[in-house]
């Protein structure tokens, strides 16, 4: 190999997929202590020395900076996971590197990889098909039940998990509700992004509540405004309140000082204009994404309307959907005059400020058009309410996946088991290399059950072994086929039935983890070539 | 090998006055040169070789910036892989060049001249003059086109299951190769909409028949053949879904978004009428250097109403025309437009998609059958383009436009949205779909198939060493070489399937003597099968554009005895 002559490094064959194949399993390796309701937190501390405690697997891969390249395919791997699903996303990793450790055995074992790779997508697809079918519970009329449930599990492996997992479950749950928006074609959608979620420390995270409406948090410009005005018409706006300033290129000439004091005046006066518009089309609050100068507050203040500045653009649209209201960038008029007409204001019942903590939060409570709710949550520092923030983000996604999906699984490992003893089955059917391949797939799977019940200290051999004699028992006989919802109960550390403890999870999920998983192992598998380009040297030049 | 050369010119400046020893250039002898090109430019081969095929592997390569690459594709390989060697550089341009002709092969025309090179290099062992090599190789290649040509069936361009046949072969060693029932389909009709455009030009009154035929009487002959411009097809490259998710779009994708003035904005607009504007709907800027003077203070309100009145006369004008959705092309001298003109558009109920690149307007206004725009004072109504329906998709965290039922007598781009779950994915797929749509535009181009599978290498293999048989001399000998040469393609295939290649290739010539030109290596069996059975087709270009330019590759490198470095 010597005689390419190539920038860089290079490696292929068999050193490349070991390679590979160790980084992948080193990265999961460091996620897998976090899987399950017993796994534990990560502290990450970065170059600055910002502080991250977390259990979530995206999160974690996210700060880790991973620099070898196939461990990089997993942590992309990940954020997908947490894009397309929210949850699931150490499970994913977990599941990716194991798949690849057993490919990389195969090979070793004389095994050609074009024939694992066509193993392991017979087993993905097999095993997609078998979920579909058979071990999704369809839920036809999602019952508030089901759906706390599926939170419930998602929250179980987080912090909020212990005694609170009822009451945030419940929260994600009517947070959701709260979003739920018909489209045009019939159906609902859920917009998660219209949950705002506000961290707030101090006081036990038992204290955090779900607001009616939408908290925005920012305070009134001045003190002179009321604290509280109901029922309030609220004018969104993207103009900059301040004296209205020439433009670049316009310059104002002034040759004696009286002029000056007018020319002051007359900017002044521009912006008084604007505001009397706005405030004549009755709004009582104004929000723009600008300034506001204090010189102009007292029109405000006259007026008894609230004003607030400086509010950011993504809580002004959010607000806008949520009050009705319509943003306006600028207020001209077809006839190239500025005013302001009232069909563009917004609508809630009553616009208040409370404060919380040291701070002053401006609450919209029962905004005309709902689509929008808050969660102010509370706990002793700011990586508790961080990590609360991000695992009360997953329930909800859960939630959102559990309505759209309309059908779920069991888990606590049910599911994995149940797939790995069919795939077993299915592997014995085909005659040809990918057997092989097919049944590691199976084998591979448990790896979920068996992280869970070592995370929890249990007998992880022994509790797998039970748990796939019971499902083994559940597909051959019929007779036994209640057996198929027993999962872990990691408290314990024995068997019980997870569909009635509610220990259940969205099918989409399951599903998407599986598929994930596989093209990301196959991604890595299939290669077996790394050429590392070295960096360009800075030799000085502009590389333009 | 340059530093020893130099170390010993150093060390005698005066011995050798004939040759360059200044320090500006230094030599070396022409055998070692022949044999360090030959053996750099088979290093390149042998680095690529375990990609070929529908069970190769892929290269994973990080760039120098740090990212990483995953691929299947000999050009991008080649192209990532950085070679230093002048000869391996080569080699690499050779694999462009392929690309640029057919599209498809970028693997197996580096892999036959790799091959061709090694054989090369024994016979030049051998005491051949170089020269003798070369003409003996040019013999070879134009009998072996011959042969190819002979084993080669004339596909009609109706056949549409053919075409796609020939695409599915193309993708099978490609990452989505699971994906090549979805892929194919969309290629060929990609393909076969846009083929007929020229026609179009050339004789607008010919009917809507796509066949070359019907056309020919009013075109020049020039034209007889139709020409696929790939630049008439558009992929638009999307992160999220699943590659399932791709789509042949019947009308317009646009990877730019819509602008947002406030929550005003339009996403859907029904009965469309598109225009597409080169200038700018911003507030003129005064120059640097001069400056408007304003010395009362009442006229600041003038100023500020004048610029509003400025805006809103454009946008009434735009209004006027019946205009409803307008692309605004980028400008670097001053805003293509403000919040101030989108909102009065907002106001007029015109949707706005800013941003659109320079070079994106020509496909734009060919496919919509809108004119580009250039000032406010040619903004007529018959410039605009018919859409039925304009509608900004979200596709997760990204957005599109897309553009359907453009009423346009004919159709001369199509897009195709190409979705991938994460980036390396839809890398690949959007370069193994671009490999598609190059094999069937290869077959527009020459409209003949041959099986794949290695059948075309070892016919042309077995019928040559024929040739070689009944010639004489220097020239029979090293076309027998040629002909042995050309097994690297069945050998490499039966290897990285994971088969026994000596057993594979000997059965495999052993066919093709028997007179069975159509046997291949299916690798799915993994045996010696009739190829043309299970649809394994490529176009001939591909194979003798691959066979031609890998040949010229070695005559050159062959003919190459000396390298001088200039300092």
């Amino acid at each position: 190999m010597s005689s390419l002559v190539i920038k860089g490094q290079r490696e292929s064959g068999q050193d490349v997929r070991t390679g590979n194949v160790t980084a992948c399993v080193a990265v999961a390796n460091i996620v897998k202590s976090s899987l399950g309701p017993v796994g534990l937190d990560k502290m990450l501390v970065d170059e600055v020395g910002d502080v991250t405690v977390t259990n979530d697997g995206a999160t974690i891969l996210r700060l880790l900076e991973v620099e070898h390249p196939a461990a990089k395919v997993l942590t992309e791997l990940a954020a997908q996971q947490d894009e397309e699903v929210g949850d699931g996303t150490t499970s994913v990793v977990i599941l990716a590197a194991e798949l690849l450790r057993r490919a990389n055995e195969l090979v070793r074992s004389r095994i050609h990889p074009t024939n694992i790779i066509t193993g392991y997508r017979l087993a993905m697809r097999e095993g997609c098909k078998y979920l579909r079918d058979k071990l999704a519970k369809p839920v036809d009329k999602l019952g508030r039940e089901t759906l706390i449930n599926a939170a419930r599990t998602s929250l179980s492996s987080k912090i909020l998990g212990s005694a609170e997992s009822v009451k945030f479950a419940t929260m994600a749950v009517d947070a959701v509700m709260a979003v739920k928006t018909p489209t045009s074609s019939g159906k609902y959608k859920y917009p998660i992004e219209a949950i705002h979620v506000l961290k707030a420390q101090g006081k036990s995270a038992k204290e955090s509540e779900l607001l009616p409406g939408y908290a925005l948090n920012m305070t009134r410009s001045s003190q002179l405004m009321p604290r509280r005005v109901a029922p309030a018409k609220i004018a969104c706006l993207d103009v900059d309140l301040r004296r209205t300033k020439m433009k670049m290129g316009v310059s104002v000439l002034i040759e004696n000082p009286e002029e000056l004091n007018k020319a002051q005046e007359k900017e002044l006066d521009i912006t008084r204009d604007r505001i009397s518009a706005v405030l004549k089309a009755g709004a009582n609050v104004v929000l723009t994404t600008k300034g506001i100068d204090d010189a102009a507050l007292k029109y405000f203040v006259e007026a008894g309307a609230i004003a607030v500045r400086r509010v950011s653009e993504r809580d002004i649209e959010r607000i806008a959907k949520a009050t009705g209201a319509t943003v306006q960038v600028s207020m001209a008029d077809l006839g190239g005059e500025e005013s302001f007409d009232n069909s563009l204001l917004g609508y809630a019942d009553e616009v208040y400020e409370e404060r919380i903590r040291d701070d002053d939060i401006l609450i919209m409570k029962n905004c005309k058009s709902t689509a929008a709710c808050s969660v102010l949550l509370r706990g002793p520092n700011e990586y508790m309410c961080d990590e609360m923030s991000r695992s009360f983000h997953d329930a909800v996604c859960v939630v959102k996946r559990t309505l759209e999906s309309n059908s779920v699984v069991v888990g606590g490992g049910a599911a994995e088991a149940a797939l790995s003893i069919h795939l077993e089955n299915f592997a014995t059917m085909i005659g040809s290399r990918e057997q092989l391949a097919i049944a590691e797939f199976a084998e591979a799977l448990l790896v979920i059950p068996k992280t869970l019940a070592m995370n929890a200290a249990h007998d992880s051999t022994d509790l797998v072994a039970k748990l796939k004699a019971v499902h083994h028992a559940a597909q051959n006989d019929d007779s036994k086929s209640k057996l198929s919802s027993f999962g872990l109960d990691l408290d314990v550390g024995a068997l019980r039935d997870n569909l009635a403890e509610g220990v259940i999870e969205p099918t989409i999920s399951k599903k998407k983890i599986i598929q994930f998983a596989t093209e990301a192992a196959l991604t890595i598998i299939r290669i077996d070539d790394l050429i590392k380009i070295d960096k360009k040297e800075d030799d000085g030049s502009v590389p333009y | 090998m340059v530093a020893v050369q130099a170390a010993s010119s150093a060390a005698m400046p005066y011995a050798t006055p004939n040759e360059a020893t200044t320090a500006s250039a230094m030599s070396e002898k022409a055998k070692d040169v022949r044999r360090s090109n030959i053996t750099a430019a088979k290093a390149v081969a042998d680095a690529i070789r375990t990609s070929l095929g529908p069970r190769g592997m892929d290269k994973m390569v990080r760039q120098e910036d740090g990212s990483v690459l995953i691929t299947n594709d000999g050009a991008t390989i080649l192209e990532q892989m950085k070679v230093e060697h002048p000869a391996a550089k080569m080699l690499v341009q050779l694999s462009r060049a392929q690309d640029v002709v057919a599209g498809d092969g970028t693997t197996s025309v580096v892999v036959i001249c790799g091959a061709l090179l090694s054989a090369a290099l024994d016979l030049l062992g051998d005491g051949i003059h170089p020269s003798a090599i070369s003409d003996a190789f040019q013999v070879a290649l134009d009998k072996s086109l011959q042969i190819v040509k002979d084993m080669a069936v004339p596909v009609n361009l109706d056949d549409r299951e053919a075409l796609i046949q020939a695409a599915k072969t193309s993708l099978s060693s490609k990452v989505v190769s699971q994906y090549s029932n979805l892929l194919a389909p969309i290629a060929v009709d990609a393909v076969l909409t846009v083929k007929s455009a020229p026609q179009f030009n050339g004789n607008p009154n010919a009917n809507g028949n796509s066949s070359t035929e019907s056309s020919m009487p009013g075109v020049s002959a020039t034209s007889a053949t139709s020409f696929v411009d790939l630049k008439n097809i558009r992929t638009v490259k999307k992160l999220g879904g699943t590659i399932d998710d791709t789509e042949l779009v019947d009308g317009l994708i646009l990877h730019q978004h819509t602008a947002k003035a406030g929550s005003n904005a339009i996403t859907r607009v029904q009965n469309a009428k598109v225009a597409l504007i080169q200038f700018c709907i911003s507030p003129p800027k005064t120059d640097v250097d001069t400056s408007v003077v304003v010395q009362d203070y009442t006229a600041m309100d003038r100023i500020l109403r004048e610029e509003r009145q400025y805006i809103l006369g454009l946008c009434k004008k735009i209004k006027a025309t019946g205009c409803n959705v307008l692309l605004i092309q980028k400008s670097i001298l001053r805003d293509a437009y403000t919040d101030l003109s989108l909102h009065f558009l907002g106001k007029m109920k015109i949707m706005v998609v800013p941003e659109v690149e320079r070079d994106e307007a020509e496909f734009l206004s060919k496919s919509l059958g809108c004119l580009p725009i250039a000032g406010i004072e040619s903004f007529t109504s018959d410039k605009l383009g018919k859409v039925e329906l304009v509608e900004q998709v979200s596709l997760g965290p990204e957005k599109i436009v897309r553009m359907t039922g453009i009423t346009k007598p004919t159709k001369e781009t199509v897009s195709i949205l190409v979705r991938g779950s994460n980036h390396l994915v839809l890398d690949e797929a959007e370069r193994s779909l671009h490999d598609a749509l190059c094999v069937v535009r290869s077959i527009v181009h020459k409209q003949y198939l041959i099986p794949g599978g290695g059948a075309p290498e070892t016919e042309v293999s077995v019928m040559l060493s024929k040739v070689a048989k009944s010639t004489t001399g220097m020239e029979a000998y090293c076309i027998e070489a040629y002909a042995e040469a050309l097994n690297v393609v069945p050998f490499t295939l039966a290897e990285n399937a994971g088969l026994q290649p000596v057993e594979i290739v000997t059965d495999l010539r052993r066919r093709h003597a028997a007179g069975e030109s159509g046997a291949g290596i299916n690798v799915s069996k993994g045996a010696v099968t009739n190829i043309k059975d299970e649809d394994v087709v490529m176009p001939l270009l591909v194979f003798s554009s691959a066979l031609s330019l890998a040949t010229e590759c070695v005559r050159q490198l062959l003919k190459i005895d000396d390298i001088v470095l200039v300092r």
